[in-house]
């Protein structure tokens, strides 16, 4: 079932982007068009296949020691918020949050 | 509403416990090398890694995987054999990448237990009950964000909110039960224990005051006798054992009385508020969130050597109940005693090297251990022998071992010679003593009556003026040894 | 005094070591170079004049001191602007990050400028990658050396066409699904995509983390091999967790017989119906080349390759998805003013800062991503992914590369591809070994017979055995010169003429 400009309304307000209704129209277009290309992952038999998240063979266990600014990346606090548009003081500034709340944590 | 015990009656209540543990002792953060920071001003244990940045990759810290397999291994989990890292994604600043980095279906740690032993109250015997532990992950910690303009910094009302990210990233371990929890006291001595094993563990100072510790609990009710699982709310800000215990007690009554009211429990996240005794609606879920958890491609997949864990196997420490069996075996300490010295790794540590300079009172050790000790800011081990040993050769009474507690507390004084200095050893000489139990006699007549009329409760008065006479030097005990002697020879002759 | 902008690394790496010219007088060529070229070709969305002439100074104090210069010494080299680099912005081509200043330093970078190379700037691509053309940069198009009403190809675009220009020698790409490879093609250069892994990823904006790589593009393949030994000279990047050990030595074996070697091809690509004409001529040039050499071509077959465009339209928009969200306008980026609640500031910061790719991107990686539909694409996609691996290894049992073609066509004119998913078919060559993480590299092969715009033919090898890869390659262009189709170095002709003069 193709998806309707409401299924993409629902989507686009969950990857927080607003969209105009004619950006509306051209996604839901584009979408439908884009999931159309990928109906060849649904006609394969996969039963029993692996999936390779990572193409990187047999690297695993990754780790790094447990030392304080080992690779010396610790930002001074002017660096580190020298991109961000909103600050006060040392911190990071968002507006009122109204209602929002975050994850399941 | 009515009472948790008559909503008990009627009801069967099923609890799952989430617990969040921050591994506070490690040096640096889950994925990149900040410090981890305790008091540290608003964003000074920064780096791109834990702010997010564009083209940043994470990595992780090998004692936090070492630390959550050790929590594995100590609540008899299975360490998977193979495991990845996944995203987790909402749109909140506290995340700085907006996702979380945890894991997916397979954690590190799977099928676990821990048997919780429940005491007897009254006339119901105490219990052995398996809770389950479905799993235990990993995952990182988010941002501190402070709401600016409203009341007490909670987001109602708040003009703006500050994001200090100095705690995003530090390494969590989320650990799930089963519901397999029957009431609230049993899911209090579940985070209890938990905690202890924590502790024993070393991998985090535990405080729930601080948030190193977090609990958020799951609680449906059931009518007796039904299978029919009841609809379940969610509880948040559980933060203190007493918050735990209490939230859930009042929200399986208010359930119940939802229910008999002929109303239906919805499917909700409550917020505990200690002042107010109650749980309130934070949000209603309808439907389930959508995290759109994939495997993290920027991390290796885990699939940890026999050799690793048996590593990390190696570093478990003797657990709590396993402490607690020694000490009741080997030294013969009470369970009670036994049981609170082993909660605590400083504790245990003090008391066994208490025991070893005071071998033959490891008893009185114990004692003053659990009832004198915790009130101690810094008492070393000789003092704690030192004092089981006054209370051994009965020089001191408990009381005057609490007054010189306090002396040496902080010192590295001997409380022997504390005890000699300042006079208070008592006289344990009973010939020394019989002239003062013989003039209190005399003085008090119609007392000595009233024992020979069977009242026993008499002697503690008698003691009490024995001690007065002797200005605190004599020996209660002693006392009331020979005052006892002493009556029962003038009722017979 | 020679043609600055003409030298190959190798040369100017050699020239400067002899004090036939200094790295300053290279930086300073390069930058005239720049000046002059630019406006016809926009390849650059900063050039660092500053940073390019302290490190050219660096490099002449050290041979001054007689200090031993690094393998990249006085080499003009540019990055992709997904690249941070100290002292210069990180744009990405967006407007989210328009003014983003770069904290710190990509490793990439970082070991291009330890090796002494000149960092004269950062190029244009599409915007965050999505594209195969350069035009989705929210800034400009880049116009293709060779003809500037064409294409110069995506996403790295801006890399490709500033070497092909002959502005700088060396420049650094990332590939996706041929963004490296695709504009190598499409401007007559040398690109290669490395195995996944063995350059890292760290300080590279992310676009499908399982996919991205960063390789260099040259004039030659012997300027991409140097290029690659500056980039695994560290050994495994601590920084980067998929990140691999790869030895160095890519430069030493270029010159090594490849007689008695075999070169797969695939019947069905190279007969594809999609494919042009001249594509057709420039793959029958390189295999006669390679034969003349001795090596044998066989048949082999990727059977599953047909489903690499679903797999990866898939598995990249959702990687896409996930690595965008952190742009939020609170930490960096593009912030919507005056917005009362976060929730606003959040949607139009993103709706207003991402430009249309990017949107359609991350819309279809989210909803790829939703429960009950991961199921239906992604994962199955990861699983195909095996499937594509494996016949990787199993053709990979029967030869030592791969021949097939870098694009059906040569470079397009601007406004000729307009549908977003006309173009995502078009990297159907480039894309499978992005997938199963092989290396695979792209030579011109000659100038096409319609178009007059270079051909180019694509050589993909075994994981981690790109330094055989540029063997062959180096035989393809070594034959392909011998043929008299196209000499190595070749600067995009209507440059060799005129300007950049050194001192």
């Amino acid at each position: 079932m193709p998806l309707s400009k409401e299924d993409v309304r629902t989507i686009a307000e969950y990857a927080r982007i607003v969209l105009t209704e004619q950006e509306l129209d051209e996604m839901t277009t584009y979408m439908n068009d884009a999931v159309r290309m990928l109906q060849p992952l649904r006609e394969y038999d996969l039963a029993g296949v692996e999936p390779t998240f990572h193409p990187i063979g047999n690297l695993s266990n990754v780790m790094t020691d447990d030392k304080v600014d080992a690779n010396g990346r610790a930002l001074h606090i002017d660096e580190a918020l020298k991109n961000a548009a909103s600050t006060r003081d040392r911190a990071f500034r968002v507006p009122s949050i109204l209602g929002e709340e975050g994850g399941d944590r | 509403m009515k009472k948790l015990n008559e909503v008990l009656r009627d009801w069967d209540v099923t609890i799952g416990l989430e617990v969040h543990t921050a591994l506070t002792t490690l040096q640096t953060k889950m994925f990149c090398d900040c410090k981890l920071s305790h008091d540290d001003p608003p964003n000074t244990n920064v780096c791109p890694v834990c702010l997010g940045m564009p083209g940043a990759l994470p990595v992780p810290n090998k004692k936090a995987i070492e630390s959550i397999v050790m929590a594995g291994l100590a609540t008899n989990c299975q360490i998977m054999p193979r495991s990845y890292f996944y995203r987790k994604h909402y749109f909140y600043p506290d995340m700085s990448k907006n996702y979380q980095t945890t894991q997916g279906p397979v954690a590190f740690c799977m099928h676990g237990h821990l048997d919780l032993e429940v005491p007897g109250q009254g006339a119901n015997g105490g219990y052995v009950t398996p809770i389950r532990i479905q799993r235990i992950h990993m995952e990182e910690d988010a941002a501190k964000m402070v709401h600016v303009g409203g009341q007490e910094g909670r987001i109602g009302g708040s003009s703006e909110s500050l994001l200090d990210y100095n705690r995003c990233g530090t390494p969590l371990i989320e650990l799930v039960t089963e519901p397999d929890i029957r009431t609230p006291e049993e899911a209090r001595l579940f985070m209890e224990k938990l905690r202890q094993v924590f502790l024993a563990l070393g991998i985090s100072d535990c405080s729930m005051e601080k948030g190193s510790m977090r609990c958020d609990g799951n609680v449906s009710i059931r009518r007796r006798g039904t299978t029919q699982l009841g609809t379940k709310t969610e509880m948040k800000n559980l933060n203190s054992f007493k918050s735990l215990h209490d939230a859930l007690a009042y929200e399986i009554c208010r359930q119940a009385e939802v229910l008999e009211a002929g109303g239906a429990v919805l499917q909700e996240t409550r917020h505990w508020e200690p002042s107010k005794r109650r749980t309130v609606v934070m949000r209603t879920k309808e439907t389930a969130d959508d995290y759109r958890m994939y495997p993290d491609p920027d991390l290796a997949p885990f699939d940890l050597s026999e050799e690793f864990v048996q590593a990390c196997r190696a570093r478990v420490p003797e657990l709590p109940d396993a402490k607690r069996d020694r000490y009741m075996a080997e030294l013969g300490i009470k369970r009670k005693d036994a049981d609170q010295i082993a909660g605590s790794p400083a504790a245990a540590l003090l008391f066994e090297e208490a025991a070893t300079m005071a071998p033959e009172c490891a008893g009185l050790v114990a004692n003053v251990m659990v009832n004198l000790a915790p009130a101690a800011t810094a008492i070393t081990a000789a003092q704690v022998a030192g004092l089981a040993e006054l209370l051994r050769d009965d020089a001191i009474t408990f009381a005057q071992a609490r007054e010189v507690l306090q002396i040496v507390d902080g010192t590295d004084a001997d409380p022997r010679e504390v005890v000699d200095k300042r006079g208070m050893r008592q006289i344990t000489d009973a010939d020394a003593l019989a002239t003062t139990v013989d003039e209190v006699l005399q003085r008090c007549p119609s007392q000595v009556a009233q024992y020979k009329e069977g009242s026993r409760k008499v002697v503690g008065f008698l003691v009490g003026q024995c001690m007065k006479a002797s200005r605190g030097t004599g020996n209660p005990k002693l006392f009331n040894k020979l005052l006892v002697q002493r009556l029962d020879e003038m009722n017979r002759g | 005094m020679e043609r600055l902008d003409l030298l190959s690394a190798w040369q100017i790496r050699a020239g400067i070591e002899a004090g036939d010219f200094s790295a300053t007088e290279v930086a300073q060529a390069s930058l005239a170079t720049i000046r002059e070229r630019e406006p016809r070709i926009q390849a650059f969305l900063q050039v660092c004049d500053d940073l390019a002439l302290k490190a050219a100074a660096a490099t002449d104090a050290r041979r001054a001191a007689g200090q031993k210069l690094g393998s990249l010494a006085g080499v003009p080299v540019a990055f992709k602007d997904n690249m941070h680099l100290v002292g210069s912005r990180t744009t990405c081509a967006s407007k989210m990050l328009e003014n983003y200043e770069s904290p710190f330093t990509a490793t990439c970078v970082r070991r291009m400028l330890d090796a002494g190379a000149t960092p004269v700037g950062k190029t244009n691509m599409d915007e965050f990658a999505f594209g195969s053309s350069t035009e989705s940069s929210a800034f400009f198009p880049t116009h293709n050396p060779w003809d500037a009403n064409r294409v110069p190809g995506g996403s790295s675009g801006g890399s490709a066409a500033a070497v092909a220009a002959g502005e700088v020698a060396i420049a650094l790409g990332s590939d996706t699904g041929g963004s490296i490879r695709q504009p190598a093609a499409f401007c007559g250069v040398v690109g290669l995509k490395p195995t996944y892994g063995s350059v890292s990823r760290y300080g590279v904006v992310a676009f499908g983390s399982s996919l991205d790589q960063v390789g260099p593009f040259g004039r030659s393949v012997a300027d991409v091999a140097l290029a690659m030994d500056a980039l695994v000279a560290g050994g495994r990047d601590r920084l980067d967790s998929t990140s691999q050990n790869v030895d160095v030595g890519f430069a030493n074996c270029l010159e090594d017989p490849v007689e008695g070697m075999r070169v797969g091809v695939i019947p069905s690509l190279m007969e594809h119906k999609g494919l042009s004409a001249e594509i057709k001529e420039g793959l029958e040039a390189a295999r006669k080349a390679l034969k003349g050499q001795g090596v044998r071509i066989v048949e082999v077959g990727l059977p599953n390759m047909d489903s690499a465009i679903a797999a990866y339209y898939a598995i990249g928009p959702c990687e896409a998805f996930s690595n965008l969200a952190r742009f939020d306008g609170v930490r960096f980026g593009y912030q919507e003013p005056s917005c009362e609640t976060l929730a606003q500031q959040t949607a139009f910061s993103r709706a207003h800062g991402f430009g249309a790719e990017a949107k359609r991107r991350q819309l279809l990686g989210a909803y790829l991503l939703a429960s009950g539909v991961y199921d239906k694409y992604y994962y199955p996609a990861q699983q195909v992914r095996t499937l594509i691996t494996s016949d990787y290894a199993a053709a990979f049992k029967r030869c030592d590369a791969l021949l097939l073609p870098a694009a059906p066509t040569t470079a397009w004119q601007f406004g000729h591809m307009s549908d977003p998913t006309q173009m995502y078919a078009s990297d159907l060559f480039t894309i499978s070994n992005n997938i199963a993480g092989n290396g695979g590299v792209c030579v011109p092969a000659g100038l096409g017979s319609s178009s007059g715009m270079p051909v180019a033919v694509q050589l993909q090898g075994p994981p981690f055995e790109d330094k055989k890869l540029l063997q062959v390659a180096r035989a393809v262009e070594r034959g392909i010169a011998h043929a008299g189709l196209f000499e190595p170095n070749t600067v995009a002709p209507s440059f060799v003429e005129r300007g950049g003069d050194g001192a």
